[in-house]
């Protein structure tokens, strides 16, 4: 038996069929480009030479410090320009996924600074000792210690950027949001047969937010039970 | 429209933000608005349900375990278009500045809680028996000796918690909010001066955020407890 009305069959498949995938596939897009990069600048800024230090702290303060939909709206508003002969323009989806990749990296890289500085000074010395320069002391020795120390708020990030993906919703994304959003316009306007009735909104928002639950909660739990088994 | 970097540097003309100053005056107050209402209810929810959270009072303590999972655990985008969308359906005709507030203070109290939780719970429960010890109530002894240590534990993560209130005042353009995103996305569809209008909106934002931050590296060090709990 189906406890569910007739008329919510659909949307429900829909929602799980069109939107749910492009959160994940952005939301995957996101978390790795914002680990790749967060690291990367993360370790760099551990190097003592002000202009570079200067710069990554601009960068993570930036995109850390401004509202994420604002930075996805520049990136979305940005005109089609050429560098040399490549035209350069992203669409609403490629724009959400850099915007949330800036912000995300911008938060990683202030982490992984704590974690790298977080390891002792006798790791870089008895890594120099066995004669490993800057980049293999810190690609071999130093950065796969502080990876450990960095998984739990990665688990984080990793919620916080499937939630931000429904910023997408802003500028025309067909993700979770978007998806259930049509849905709930097409059957409050009743073009799409007849009108559903008028607990429809909670319904249909109230199953975007049990999807993004069911999603966030199990992975809550985890990051929180890696802080205190690797701390 | 084709532009090369060198002549958007050129052409880069803030002028155009004058005429605007007044929409963009009042879209800061309408920010500045939902953010004062958003930073004081999360505080007083904050402060109430992270007692409750601290001291595990029966039933509440469970309830508000529920509310902050709920919140914390689905985006809060999300929750601001069930609330627009949903609030009339029960019957309550309200304005956007209504859901708005209601929306972000929602969802900030939820993770004010958490701050005071555990700002609370790092209290020692050494110093709550001294005062019990010295015949305070529990509700005196909450107010005299678990809110001035643990409140001051909890103080720069709740300051965190109210930046995020206010950077998350830009979501509420999606529900035609008229507050500094939602204007400046107006102007940029009239006068298409993408980076002039995302160059002002950025160092409104940024300067608002900074200084909060900075605010929360001198209480750090001015409220820094003097011993060691």
């Amino acid at each position: 038996m189906n406890p569910l009305p007739e008329w919510f069959r659909p949307i429900a498949e829909y929602i799980l069929r069109e939107g749910v995938p492009q959160t994940l596939k952005m939301a995957a897009i996101a978390v790795t480009a914002s680990v790749v990069v967060g690291i990367v600048l993360g370790t760099l800024i551990t190097i003592r030479f002000l202009p570079l230090q200067a710069l990554i702290r601009l960068y993570i303060e930036v995109w850390r410090g401004l509202p994420i939909l604002v930075t996805v709206l520049f990136i979305y508003w940005l005109p089609a320009y050429h560098i040399g002969s490549h035209e350069i323009r992203l669409n609403a989806y490629a724009s959400a996924a850099l915007g949330l990749s800036l912000w995300g990296s911008a938060q990683v890289a202030e982490a992984a600074r704590g974690a790298v500085q977080s390891i002792p000074r006798e790791q870089h010395e008895a890594a120099a000792a066995l004669g490993f320069g800057w980049v293999g002391r810190h690609r071999h020795v130093i950065v796969p210690q502080a990876l450990r120390r960095l998984l739990p708020p990665m688990v984080g990030l990793l919620v916080n950027i499937i939630q931000n993906t429904s910023i997408a919703f802003v500028i025309g994304v067909s993700e979770t949001l978007e998806t259930a959003n049509r849905q709930f316009e097409n059957v409050s306007s009743g073009v799409a047969g007849p009108t559903a009735p008028d607990y429809a909104v909670f319904l249909i928002f109230g199953f975007v937010l049990a999807i993004f639950f069911a999603i966030s909660f199990p992975l809550t739990r985890l990051a929180g039970y890696l802080e205190r088994r690797l701390v | 429209m084709f532009y090369s970097p060198v002549e958007i540097l050129a052409a880069f003309d803030l002028s155009f933000i004058w005429d605007y100053r007044d929409e963009l005056w009042d879209a800061f107050k309408a920010t500045m608005k939902a953010a004062a209402v958003g930073v004081v209810g999360s505080f007083a929810i904050g402060l109430v349900f992270g007692a409750i959270r601290a001291h595990r009072i029966p039933v509440l303590n469970q309830l508000v375990w529920a509310y902050v999972e709920l919140i914390r655990n689905t985006p809060i985008l999300v929750q601001i278009l069930f609330l627009y969308f949903g609030l009339p359906r029960l019957g309550y005709i309200v304005d956007t500045f209504t859901v708005a507030w209601l929306a972000i203070t929602i969802w900030g109290g939820a993770f004010n809680t958490e701050n005071f939780r555990a700002g609370f719970e790092a209290v020692p429960a050494r110093l709550r028996e001294a005062g019990y010890a010295l015949g305070f109530t529990p509700l005196k002894t909450f107010l005299n000796v678990t809110l001035p240590i643990g409140g001051r534990i909890a103080l720069p993560s709740s300051i965190n918690t109210y930046i995020s209130v206010l950077k998350n005042t830009s979501l509420l353009t999606a529900i035609g909010y008229a507050e500094l995103t939602n204007v400046a996305t107006n102007i940029q569809a009239i006068t298409f001066k993408t980076f002039e209008m995302f160059a002002v909106l950025a160092a409104i934002y940024l300067t608002i955020v900074w200084s909060l931050s900075a605010l929360i590296r001198l209480l750090e060090a001015r409220l820094a407890l003097p011993e060691r709990l």
